[in-house]
């Protein structure tokens, strides 16, 4: 026997034990507890809690299965002492069900931090009012709830993070709850239908939107970083915005001057193009870095603009990533290039910018005019890739004879034409 | 930090070192901007420690020489500002492949200089280490003491079943196992007894055969006399009586069924060669049986010197959850052994009468529901 070695995981200070512990599956922490005597409840005062699927040993029979997560959970619970900072439950089996709420009034108790909770597709959970009682909440994610916030509810005062995936909330209320979290500084929106969204945090540094958006304005926000935005819009969104006056650029825009990373999907720059009339935006955005615009139709004379007008605004660009909507339909009209020659002038060179990504490059004149401006105003250009569209075959001859006679401003820069053979 | 750096730091062509002491009194010259990773280090320095080999910056006791050469290569890797994420990674999967123990030192270590980085990297390795391993290999890797009694272990800390039968079973094997405990125990104390206790063969059969009620019976008494004396107060101790339990008499059948029943599902749960030992009780047994007015003198001598059978099973609930079919069924089972023990009598008697010439203990218990239990320890069957 080794009775020489003494045990030396045990003599590990608690603090280290404890991350130890946490970075175990749940189940596996607790079955520590019969190693020996020392670690009999070494596992009932972590306070980093993550139960998943894996909870429970996997059974042919949800019912089963359900069944023994939720047994496991509350036993656990039952069984622990001290404070929990972190409690995240994601688990497709569990429905809506009175344990949950059980669990979340104990964890309320229990000055959590942290609140993760993802549940299954079927009837969305409703959270209960103990929720919003966790004054020491810093982070709060759920994926498909219902929230409901009480009438007397004055915000989560110490929130840093929200998270909200699929969550049903009145839309008055989604503002109201923004808005009370003075200090929040991430917020992610994800698949809300049709929201109308003001949004008025101070201490806001990352954003990320998804869904479809009827109207979208960021009020006070001064301090952004990062925005990303997924936009998808239907038909009557579409409509609603042909009819709007406001210039949306402004609104969205106008407010971040410490804007560092832009990255927009889908229908987010035409978006941005809706009521943006010709003028140059006031605003200069002296730290964005990154801008990565996807599906942006150059058939659009607006969206180019758009796009145009971010990038003379920003001076420090570094980055830039821009895919084409592949829209294979030609256009009716000759599109009218006269702006570029006339309007962009040599004065706004963009020192800094180091690397363009170009996909889904169609070849249409105004991508094709795009690029030669980005050649001829970018002197520190490094490299520039130009992935063709995969609906463009015949099109790539004249995109390469083109290509070539554009004037570089840089001297090292280097065009990659990514050509799959077909 | 690195700003901070430009101010301390001489000119360029000079690196600038520091001087590290570690828990063995050596002293080691190290790059500043390597130790400065560290932040205790790091604020050493710029409380002014450090900057010569007189003034050394002593390291908390943990870190002793070959964890500060670990952890300043780890410093020196990471502190470069180039490298990409893959490459850190990839280092960082490299830097922790060692044998646990210098994995459990190495995270000590760096969790006293609070390199945070370090802490999580090892941490993560060790959980590595302990994640899906059985409770027996996780003892083996870090030298765990196996002390959890096997009661602790197989108490439900999660609920596993609710299906009764499964808690009956486990407490059932749980009192089984605490009844080997208690015979290894017993074992080495009775090293010292079984001197005090050895008797001839002889005498234990006339004491058998009613000639003396009081006398053999006190010296024998029980299987430790220890238990004797503390019997009265300590159910402990009953128990410890209780495994020196043969096979019930006949008296045990017919004057207390429901102990005789738990008794007997004691029986059915001991091993085969307890059994072994048992059969040589109908010794007694036989005798008691055609004899009755010796099996209620004895009866009435275990009655005061043996407080009631009721105690000693008071801490075990096993009654309490034993539905009746299951208790008919051990009732069958305790019937059928008798008799079977009962047949083998004579030849039984004859046997160990011819080998009564070579030393045998003898040890003679009693329990209060009026049996007399004899067990007869066999070398072999000891083993």
């Amino acid at each position: 026997m080794e009775d020489l070695d003494r045990d030396f995981l045990s003599d590990l200070p608690q603090s280290i034990i404890e991350t130890i512990l946490t970075k175990l599956p749940i189940r596996d922490a607790v079955r520590t507890s019969i190693l020996s005597n020392r670690w009999r409840y070494k596992w009932a005062s972590m306070t980093h809690l993550v139960f998943d699927d894996r909870s429970a040993t996997q059974f042919n029979d949800r019912m089963v299965v359900e069944d023994r997560i939720v047994n496991f959970i509350t036993r656990f619970l039952f069984l622990h002492d001290g404070p929990i900072h972190k409690f995240s439950l994601s688990s497709s089996f569990l429905q809506s069900s009175p344990d949950i709420d059980q669990w979340l009034l104990f964890i309320s108790r229990k000055d959590v931090k942290e609140l993760i909770l993802e549940l299954g597709e079927g009837e969305w959970f409703r959270a209960p009012s103990c929720v919003f009682s966790c004054k020491n909440l810093m982070r709060l994610e759920l994926v498909r709830c219902e929230l409901d916030p009480p009438p007397n509810f004055k915000g989560f005062l110490c929130l840093k993070y929200l998270n909200l995936q699929q969550v049903l909330i009145p839309p008055d209320d989604i503002e109201c709850l923004i808005s009370s979290c003075p200090l929040l500084e991430s917020l992610t929106l994800s698949y809300f239908d049709s929201l109308e969204l003001t949004v008025r945090a101070p201490n806001l540094k990352y954003l990320i939107l998804e869904g479809e958006f009827k109207d979208l304005c960021l009020a006070n926000t001064p301090l952004l970083i990062a925005i990303s935005v997924a936009m998808y819009m239907t038909d009557d969104i579409a409509e609603h915005f042909e009819q709007s006056s406001s210039c949306n650029f402004d609104k969205f825009l106008g407010g971040v001057p410490e804007l560092e990373r832009l990255i927009g999907h889908i229908y987010f720059t035409k978006y941005l193009s809706i009521g943006n009339g010709q003028r140059r935006s006031p605003i200069t955005y002296h730290h964005l870095k990154f801008i990565e615009l996807y599906q942006v139709s150059f058939d659009d004379v607006k969206e180019v603009l758009v796009v145009l007008q971010l990038i003379v605004n920003s001076p420090n660009l570094k980055a830039l990533q821009i895919s084409g909507s592949s829209n294979t339909s030609a256009a009716t009209q000759a599109p009218d290039l006269q702006f570029w020659d006339e309007k962009f002038s040599t004065d706004c060179m963009l020192r800094q910018l180091k690397t363009v990504k170009l996909t889904d490059v169609s070849g249409v004149p105004h991508e094709m005019k795009f690029i030669k401006f980005l050649l001829e105003h970018s002197p520190s250009l490094e490299e520039m890739s130009i992935t063709p569209s995969l609906y463009v075959t015949e099109g790539r001859l004249n995109m390469l004879i083109d290509l070539v006679c554009f004037r570089r401003a840089s001297p090292q820069a280097s065009i990659v034409f990514i050509h799959e053979p077909a | 930090m690195i700003e901070a750096d430009s101010e301390i730091i001489k000119p360029e062509i000079l690196k600038a070192y520091v001087w590290l002491q570690t828990s063995d009194g050596s002293i080691q010259q190290v790059e500043q901007e390597v130790a400065m990773f560290c932040p205790l280090i790091c604020r050493e320095i710029q409380s002014g420690m450090g900057s010569s080999k007189n003034y050394p910056i002593s390291l908390p006791s943990r870190v002793n020489p070959p964890m500060l050469s670990l952890i300043l290569d780890y410093c020196r890797f990471h502190q470069v500002p180039g490298r990409s994420n893959k490459e850190r990674k990839s280092f960082d999967e490299k830097f922790v492949r060692m044998d646990t123990k210098r994995l459990c030192e190495l995270t000590s270590a760096a969790d006293s200089l609070q390199l945070k980085p370090l802490v999580d990297l090892t941490s993560r390795a060790l959980a590595r280490v302990i994640e899906g391993k059985s409770p027996e290999e996780i003892r083996e890797i870090f030298h765990l003491p196996d002390d959890l009694t096997e009661e602790e272990k197989l108490e439900p800390i999660k609920n596993t079943m609710d299906d009764p039968r499964i808690r009956l079973l486990n407490r059932l094997y749980a009192r089984k196992r605490k009844e080997l405990k208690e015979r290894e125990r017993l074992k080495n104390t009775e090293v010292e007894e079984d001197r005090a206790d050895e008797r001839s063969v002889d005498d234990l059969l006339s004491f058998i055969n009613g000639s003396n009620e009081g006398g053999p019976f006190d010296t024998y008494g029980f299987a430790d006399s220890k238990a004797n004396r503390a019997s009265k107060s300590k159910k402990k101790n009953r128990k410890r009586k209780d495994h020196h339990k043969a096979a019930p008499s006949n008296c045990t059948s017919t004057s207390n069924s429901t102990t005789a029943s738990s008794d007997a599902v004691y029986m059915n749960k001991k091993e085969s060669n307890e059994l072994d030992s048992m059969r040589s009780n109908p010794t007694c047994h036989g005798n008691l049986s055609p004899n009755p007015c010796n099996g209620t003198k004895l009866h009435n001598i275990e009655d005061n010197t043996i407080p009631p059978a009721e105690d000693e099973f008071d801490d075990c609930d096993l009654d309490d959850d034993i539905d009746p079919a299951l208790k008919e069924k051990i009732d069958r089972e305790v019937e059928d052994f008798a008799r079977r023990l009962n047949s083998d009598w004579p030849e039984r008697m004859q046997q160990i009468l011819s080998l009564g010439q070579e030393r045998r203990t003898l040890q003679l218990t009693a329990n209060g529901n009026g049996s007399l239990r004899i067990f007869t320890s066999l070398d072999e069957s000891r083993k």
